[in-house]
């Protein structure tokens, strides 16, 4: 029989196995092609001025492989965890506004062509429930690692 | 043959109408633009951002433009308006009608009064044979080949520009800010 933080663990690195090769993967349709394709997806949302949308569409996806990587290896894994659940938490909520201003617009989630709809809401929607649990999970083994360590504290 | 294989685009490319392009077939960068003239998104670029292209990009001979039907089930009267435009484009008068169909879209879009807008550019007898012609079986065919072409694409939403040079494909949809796709022709195009 497996215990409970056994499980938890394996859990935790399904999530961010899972989720590091989600972002890596996201960053990676974005990178193969010219930044302007990601720059127009980004601009459909009508949010950002020209500028920010440069910026968003030169950076964002180099930040995507970074995360992405950090939840694969395993490094600074809480970090990594808050940073996955922050992002898909401010896309799945211009998602969510997009779709309901009928803006038949691509999310820019996996590259070209990936118009919103309730399949896009549904796929974005289990990733964030995803990252924040592993969020939730990964402060939580830190608290019991750090508990283990400082017995006489009970 | 010999000559398609001249024309790198027009070889690419082999079920167009030569009515339904703009620019030099042999341009480094060829653009198909699947639209639907009932689209609202598709008449603002029509009217917008083509011309910017066709100015920037076409008339130099960077690019080669082709005009394809995708029109969808949601819109009422827009087959009867790819049906017009492509039998026009059979007297080599496609942009006139098409300029003219998205000109009073909002216009037919509600009346279904299509013909009004495609019979203000044609003469009495062009009237007659574009009239004649819209449920012609080529018509038909051609149309069906350009949904199914988009269908490859695959494209979700009009307009979707599918943007090639050699064998790299780029579908692009969205708002399309001519800014940014200034951008990626010139790199493209070098």
């Amino acid at each position: 029989m497996t215990s409970p933080s056994k499980t938890l663990r394996a859990v935790t690195l399904v999530l961010r196995i899972g989720l590091g090769i989600v972002f890596v993967y996201a960053a990676w349709t974005k990178l193969r092609t010219p930044w302007e394709l990601f720059a127009m997806e980004v601009d459909s949302y009508q949010l950002l001025p020209l500028k920010m949308v440069e910026l968003v569409a030169r950076t964002l996806p180099w930040f995507e492989l970074f995360v992405g990587l950090l939840l694969m290896t395993g490094f600074w894994l809480r970090s990594a965890a808050v940073a996955t659940a922050l992002l898909l938490a401010g896309f799945f909520t211009l998602m969510v506004r997009a779709y309901a201003k009928g803006m038949e617009i691509p999310c820019g989630c996996f590259g070209a062509n990936d118009i919103i709809s309730w399949k896009t809401l549904l796929r974005d929607g289990s990733l964030l429930a995803a990252a924040l649990a592993l969020t939730v999970l990964s402060f939580g083994q830190r608290r019991k690692a750090l508990r283990a360590a400082s017995p006489e504290e009970k | 043959m010999g000559l398609l294989s001249l024309w790198p685009a027009m070889a690419a490319i082999n079920d167009i109408d030569p009515n339904k392009t703009a620019g030099n077939p042999a341009a480094p960068v060829t653009i198909e633009i699947f639209s639907d003239f009932q689209c609202p998104g598709c008449k603002s670029f029509h009217e917008r951002t083509l011309p910017q292209l066709e100015r920037d990009f076409v008339a130099t001979g960077k690019v080669f433009v082709v005009f394809r039907e995708f029109p969808l089930a949601i819109h009422a009267h827009s087959r009867e308006a790819a049906n017009y435009a492509v039998a026009a484009a059979h007297l080599g008068l496609y942009r006139p009608v098409a300029d003219a169909l998205f000109r009073d879209q909002t216009a037919w879009s509600v009346s279904g009064k299509v013909w009004d807008a495609v019979a203000s550019v044609l003469t009495l007898s062009q009237q007659k044979k574009v009239k004649a012609g819209a449920d012609d079986a080529s018509v038909l065919g051609e149309i069906m080949r350009d949904v199914n072409a988009g269908n490859s694409v695959p494209i979700t939403s009009t307009p979707t520009l599918e943007i090639s040079r050699g064998d790299k494909r780029y579908p692009l949809s969205g708002t399309l800010h001519y800014e940014f796709l200034k951008n990626l022709l010139d790199d493209l195009s070098k």
